[in-house]
């Protein structure tokens, strides 16, 4: 596992930020959980249809995704092995229970349109991973450059996906009720495939093929 | 002491048991006051739905699932929930109508179509069509009504208009039953 290795090919310790930084940058890019771990495609099939629903996705994954990786690596040396996907399948379901609250109570619209897919997150195996793979291992600040980046980059993936859909499929672009574009004639006739989950599969399939292509161009 | 604790065999119980305590302890505690935010807030969204159907009301009576809404001393009209079900799952309207049987106006309080296909039932476009019409009226104008389709969402449409014809011919009968 490349996660965690904190000394430079010298054995020479490299300075607090410069992890930190290395930590966060490598889930927007070298593994983006989505483009290039492709881990948890269920709830980005199904948000993905505009780009509301993928940015209040996205932010409740962040969410949870960082209060579990700190809490995670800071019992991680008390955390029976035995019982520790239990442990973490708890914690990780409290924080998205007080998230579907919260958005209940205080933006209601989002809540709506998230439906079932903001209970879903609990099952997101990005999160469950990432706890097992580098909160359960590493200290609590690199768990939460490590939180911030996979968080960050699967929200990426969800805006990008989303944008093509929600263009392609109602022929226009609206973020948070706001109208910013609409294209002439593909707003009177929009490609509602797009917006439809097997829209989703072939708007995925061909990021997917684009970002490998572009990994075999890079010599990966 | 850590090490030691660690090593009995019922320390892995306590443990997952302690942090399920913490869990259920810490999100009843959250629970308690956002549940109240999510009361007061469905309380005032009836509240400002029939102001909108009605802006004159005084007051509401609620008789059995039909609301009588009363501006001074006469009957403005009636609400009630129609549920349909729609492309995507259930879709609930709240139908304001008139004291002479005609709609007032309607509201989708929620659905879970398709957003920009059959969501579209919520916006003004579609819902726009319906004040004014009397319950035979209300049907997509391919059925023989005077409601236009969305485009791409007929099933949502006319799940929609179905839902609302069909509770508002129930709901008139048994306005008159009562005489």
């Amino acid at each position: 596992m490349e996660d965690g290795n904190k000394k430079t090919e010298y054995g020479i310790r490299e300075s607090r930020g410069s992890v930190f930084w290395k930590e966060f940058i490598k889930g927007l890019v070298v593994s983006n959980p989505v483009f290039i771990l492709t881990l948890g495609l269920c709830p980005v099939l199904a948000v993905t249809n505009s780009i509301d629903n993928a940015l209040g996705m996205g932010a409740g994954v962040i969410f949870v995704l960082f209060c579990s990786n700190i809490i995670i690596s800071a019992v991680r040396r008390t955390i029976p092995p035995l019982v520790r996907i239990p442990v973490f399948i708890v914690i990780i379901a409290t924080f998205v229970t007080i998230l579907s609250l919260v958005f209940e109570a205080y933006i209601p619209p989002l809540h709506k349109s998230l439906g079932i897919y903001l209970s879903l997150i609990v099952v997101n195996c990005i999160i469950l991973g990432r706890a097992e793979v580098f909160a359960s291992k590493n200290s609590v600040l690199d768990s939460m450059a490590d939180a911030l980046g996979i968080g960050l980059g699967f929200t990426l993936a969800l805006v990008i996906i989303s944008l093509f859909r929600e263009i392609l499929g109602t022929g226009g672009l609206a973020v948070f009720g706001f109208d910013l574009f609409n294209i002439p004639v593909l707003a009177e006739h929009p490609m509602t495939f797009f917006i439809s989950p097997p829209g989703a599969f072939l708007v995925i399939g061909l990021l997917l093929a684009l970002f490998k292509w572009i990994g075999v161009i890079k010599g990966d | 002491m850590l090490e030691r604790l660690k090593s009995k065999r019922l320390y892995p119980i306590v443990f997952l048991s302690l942090v399920v305590l913490i869990s259920v302890s810490l999100l009843l505690w959250i629970n308690s006051f956002t549940s109240a935010v999510v009361a007061a807030q469905t309380e005032a969204k009836i509240k400002s739905v029939l102001e909108s159907i009605f802006p004159d009301l005084t007051s509401f009576q609620e008789s059995g699932d039909i609301i009588i809404v009363y501006e001074g001393d006469n009957i403005a009209g009636y609400t009630f929930v129609a549920a349909g079900k729609g492309y995507g799952g259930p879709i609930n309207i709240l139908v304001g109508m008139n004291a002479d049987y005609t709609l007032r106006d309607m509201e989708v309080l929620s659905h879970i179509e398709t957003p920009g296909l059959g969501g579209k039932i919520t916006e003004e476009p579609f819902t726009g069509q319906f004040a004014g019409l009397a319950a035979d009226e209300i049907a997509l104008s391919r059925d023989g009504g005077k409601i236009d389709a969305i485009t791409g969402a007929t099933i949502s449409s006319r799940a929609v208009t179905e839902a609302i014809q069909g509770r508002m011919i129930e709901v008139i009968e048994i306005l008159s039953g009562q005489g």
